[in-house]
């Protein structure tokens, strides 16, 4: 077979080579490389990697295109080449991080093209592994290139997600290979008696289908990529088309020998590869196109298929242990149909995927086997339904996850094992909390540890207890949550149970932080010590991110700030996604707070942007959002927070549901609707007053007592809310300035008697550029009778385009109207020495060196004023 | 995308030369706000020069705000708005 030429592609080989170039130099790049099935992206790539195979390690590895792909697939097949540790590590599922450090390193140290095929059916872990080589990539020498058919990644793929996050990422690009043209077609074309614009016509210059077109010889067009392969192996023997066919179901690359236990003879397979639809490659047989492999498995009847699916299953479990790859045997037991190898082999498959954290296959092989629990043992059936309800978990699929673990939890009482039973009841609690049926929750959670209670102590009550100090602190219940939490302390210090004791403490902190008791810091050290010393950087993030949340809400806004950027470094440096996007939109609402309002927008952003953000984190970017834009007077506040209050009204907790009804009175107050400022604040109030919650109690009280219908908070009524009702203006402003609270501060003292103070509003408001805000303080001064009114935010406080201090645009502005140094001077009664360091001053900032230039950069800024 | 009606106050008046300095003023902010994916439609200019009010399509107000920010530009107020032709409904 001759080799295929390579065409139009030079643009696409040449901007590789730049890459690799500039890799070799220590500026790695990761491409993705997209088009169309058939297009010829692999074509392309394995053209690039032969021709730099000198200068490069090349490693290649592929994406299965199975229901359930091999976890960390391409890896696997890198393996060989990149030796010991990374081989090895391998093995052990929860050496997973190292595995990935150890790449990165590799990487490092000599210049490398990684080529990842077909990502569109990459399973979790790879996804994982190209993100976190998307973020890290640029200090290392590598290109990495990842095929994918762009076509078959729609807005909801797994992939497309993985896009998105790497969007702004720097060394990560995109490169369309695009379809062959006219002259290109006719080229290939060129031996064969066939209509060239007819043929370009119906392959739409699809490579793949254009070359499947020339090898059938051309007489009749097929109409489609399956009727030109249909056609090749019609022209095959009996023989060959058997090989073929079973090619098609063995599915990737394959060694002989396996072939021949198959029953498949050499001369047969030689036939294939003759034919062109098999190649020889890495020391074993597969198709020349994934496309082909597709096209011949559609015409293999069903019956034989599932035969054949048998035979190779057999064939493949005849290896010596320890080759076996058990989503691969899952895969072919599933196929073919053999619910008894199905249940040999799709729990470890499972497992193992779970383990490496490709959670949507290891879910996808438990589903398999569901429908065939009733073989298994059953202990291992009950202990099977757990695992997929981890899964299930994992995925948010709470629904589905809680009804697997109730019925673990039903088989295990049914087998008098009390303590499964209750471990699986803490699960259903959990999930339940997640369904938004609290009560559901509280029931179960009670029964699992009365249970446990009354049996010799073990890990599944401190997991019991954990849970229940959690739940008490989701709903505010602070001093119920630390009690519970200091008994799962005391039970997991015990027993070394290392997560539940991390877990704890973190409740414990938090709650004692909300309460305002300062002993919180102790647990909070002791959460990052423990995160620390065994390696749980999703632990150790989230404290932080606890803390800082935690803080916020009770308006510490300084402290907030630290932890939640500290917490969002450490999320993304170790890709824990959620906690990274929870840090964003706290942090997002904390610099809204603060008045940082230039950043609100670009902090919240990816939050907003992810579908797969969490609900809680979601809420609180809307929340910051429409804050912004209610404070600022600007458009499109009510959209936000419309959204976030259905999805508050989802999770009906207090912590969501009072910021944003706090929230929407704002708006409605700056909209001047006093009636929907009551009716939203009077909303949470209840829930408020009966988790006593001193900042929701005082800020709902707050906008009832401005809308006039209250007109007293209760006593633990946050202190700067407090101040304001009771109308000590000037306190509460410095109240609420000492928590880094400008627009709060500027509120307050705008509802002061005193002039003096309502004027101090008007400017600070105009310094935030708090429009709606400011006009209203300035009704206030003409009410209290003000004479004179500031005006809106002065020239000088504004940034001059070019940023000329006051002093220095008069300077330009004597330059323009052609003064000396010595008018300019005297004019302005400082020395002629002052001017000139000014002229100098002014000549830099504009980036020229004379006064000529500076009068023409002048104009052609637009920086002259009218005469 | 949306469209935005954006008030600008010019304390000193704006000053656009209407020659080739002018254009090139002018196109400088439309290279700049295009990194914000803004784009402008066109302005009105008071009599006085101290008032503008400027059409600009844009995906959000803070883009909007951003893109100002990037050409020295002065916000005072911005409004949503959709266009109404004399003509539309007949």
């Amino acid at each position: 077979m001759p080799p295929t030429e390579l065409l139009e592609r030079d643009a696409q080989l040449a901007a590789l080579r730049d890459r690799l170039s500039a890799a070799a130099a220590g500026a790695g790049s990761v491409v993705f490389v997209g088009g169309e099935a058939g297009i010829g992206k692999s074509a392309l790539v394995a053209r690039f990697g032969a021709a730099v195979a000198r200068e490069a390690r090349v490693l290649v590895g592929g994406c299965d295109a199975m229901r359930t792909p091999r976890p960390l697939g391409p890896l696997v097949d890198m393996a060989p080449q990149l030796g010991s540790p990374i081989a090895t590590l391998l093995e052990d599922a929860a050496a997973r991080d190292r595995v990935f450090a150890h790449l990165l390193e590799s990487f490092r140290e000599r210049p490398t093209v990684a080529v990842f095929e077909d990502v569109h059916w990459a399973d979790d872990a790879t996804l994982d592994l190209l993100r976190y080589l998307g973020r890290r990539i640029g200090g290392t020498r590598a290109l990495v290139l990842a095929t994918y058919r762009h076509d078959e990644v729609g807005p909801r793929h797994p992939l497309r997600v993985l896009l998105g996050d790497l969007a702004t990422a720097p060394g990560v690009d995109r490169m369309r290979v695009p379809p062959l043209t006219r002259a290109a077609v006719a080229r290939l074309a060129a031996g064969i008696d066939a209509d060239v614009d007819e043929l370009l016509r119906v392959t739409a210059g699809n490579a793949f289908f254009v070359t499947e077109v020339v090898a059938a010889g051309g007489d009749r067009l097929p109409a489609s990529v399956q009727d030109a392969v249909a056609a090749r192996l019609a022209r095959l023997g009996d023989d060959a088309r058997a090989a073929v066919e079973v090619a098609s179901v063995v599915g990737r690359v394959a060694a002989p020998d396996l072939y021949a236990r198959l029953g498949v003879g050499g001369a047969a397979l030689d036939a294939g590869v003759a034919s062109g639809l098999l190649v020889e490659a890495d020391g074993g047989l597969g198709f020349r196109h994934e496309l082909a492999r597709e096209a011949v498995l559609a015409t293999v009847p069903g019956g034989r298929r599932r035969a054949l699916h048998g035979a190779v299953l057999a064939a493949l479990e005849d290896v010596p242990a320890g080759h076996v790859d058990l989503a691969t045997l899952a895969h072919h037991a599933a196929e073919a149909g053999d619910a008894d190898a199905v249940v040999r082999w799709a729990p470890a498959a499972g497992r193992h995927a779970f383990a490496l954290g490709a959670h949507r296959e290891a879910w996808a092989q438990f589903v398999r086997a569901l429908p065939h629990l009733g073989r298994l043992p059953d202990d291992a059936h009950t202990e099977l339904l757990e695992a997929y309800g981890r899964a299930c978990d994992v995925l948010d699929l709470d629904a589905d996850g809680r009804a697997a673990f109730r019925t673990a939890s039903e088989r295990w009482r049914a087998a008098d094992r009390t303590e499964r039973w209750a471990d699986a009841l803490t699960n259903v609690a959990r999930l339940s909390i997640g369904l938004g049926e609290n009560d559901a929750a509280e029931a179960a959670i009670a029964e699992a540890i009365d249970a446990l209670e009354g049996l010799p102590v073990g890990p599944a009550l401190a997991r019991a207890y954990q849970a229940q100090a959690s739940f008490r602190m989701l709903d505010r219940d602070l001093d119920a949550a630390i009690a519970w939490g200091e008994r799962a302390i005391a039970l997991a210090t015990d027993q070394g149970e290392i997560r539940v004791l991390a877990s704890a403490h973190n409740t414990v902190m938090a709650s004692l932080l909300l309460k305002g008791d300062p002993t919180y810091v102790a647990h909070f050290e002791r959460t990052i010590a423990l995160a620390q010393e065994h390696g749980i950087a999703v632990m150790h993030a989230n404290a932080h991110v606890n803390r800082g949340s935690g803080a916020g809400e009770l308006h510490r806004f300084e402290e907030a700030e630290r932890h939640l950027r500290l917490g969002l470094d450490l999320a993304e440096r170790h890709d824990v996604e959620s906690q990274a996007t929870y840090a964003r939109s706290w942090l997002g609402l904390t610099q809204m707070y603060r008045g940082a309002w230039d950043v609100v927008a670009s902090t919240v952003e990816p939050v907003l942007r992810r579908d797969s953000s969490a609900t809680i984190a979601r809420i609180m970017a809307l929340v910051a959002l429409g804050r912004l834009r209610v404070r600022r007077g600007d458009p499109e506040a009510d959209a936000p927070l419309d959204a976030a209050l259905a999805l508050a009204l989802r999770t009906d907790t207090l912590q969501r549901l009072a910021p944003v009804r706090a929230a929407r009175a704002e708006a409605a107050w700056y909209a001047g609707d006093l009636e929907r400022v009551r009716a939203e604040a009077a909303a949470a109030l209840p829930m408020a007053l009966q988790a006593e919650h001193p900042w929701f109690v005082g800020e709902l009280g707050y906008w009832l007592w401005r809308a006039g219908s209250r007109d007293a908070l209760p006593l633990y009524a946050a202190a700067p809310f407090a101040l304001q009702v009771r109308g000590r203006a000037a306190d509460a402003a410095a109240a609420w300035t000492a928590l880094g609270c400008p627009f709060e501060a500027a509120r307050a003292a705008a509802e002061s008697a005193d002039e003096h103070d309502v004027r101090a509003a008007v400017v600070a408001f105009d310094a935030l550029g708090a429009r709606v805000a400011a006009q209203r303080a300035r009704e206030r001064l003409t009410q209290l009778g003000a004479k004179r009114i500031p005006r809106g935010p002065r020239p000088d406080t504004q940034e001059h385009p070019a940023g000329l201090t006051p002093r220095e645009a008069e300077v330009l502005a004597g330059l323009v109207a052609g003064s000396s140094n010595a008018e300019i001077a005297a004019r302005h009664g400082v020395s002629a020495r002052t001017v000139e360091h000014q002229v100098s001053a002014v000549l830099a900032k504009l980036g020229v060196d004379s006064r000529a230039a500076a009068v023409a950069e002048a104009h052609r800024r637009g920086l002259v004023p009218p005469t | 995308m949306p469209r935005y009606m954006i008030e600008r106050t010019f304390p000193d008046g704006l000053a656009i030369p209407s020659d080739g300095n002018g254009a090139a003023a002018c196109l400088d902010v439309v290279g700049r706000i295009a990194d914000h994916r803004v784009t402008w439609v066109h302005s009105y200019v008071s009599e006085d020069k101290k008032t503008t009010y400027c059409v600009y399509d844009g995906p959000s107000p803070e883009a909007i705000r951003a893109a100002a920010k990037a050409t020295g530009l002065p916000v005072d107020k911005i409004t949503k708005v959709s266009v109404l032709d004399p003509y539309f409904h007949h």
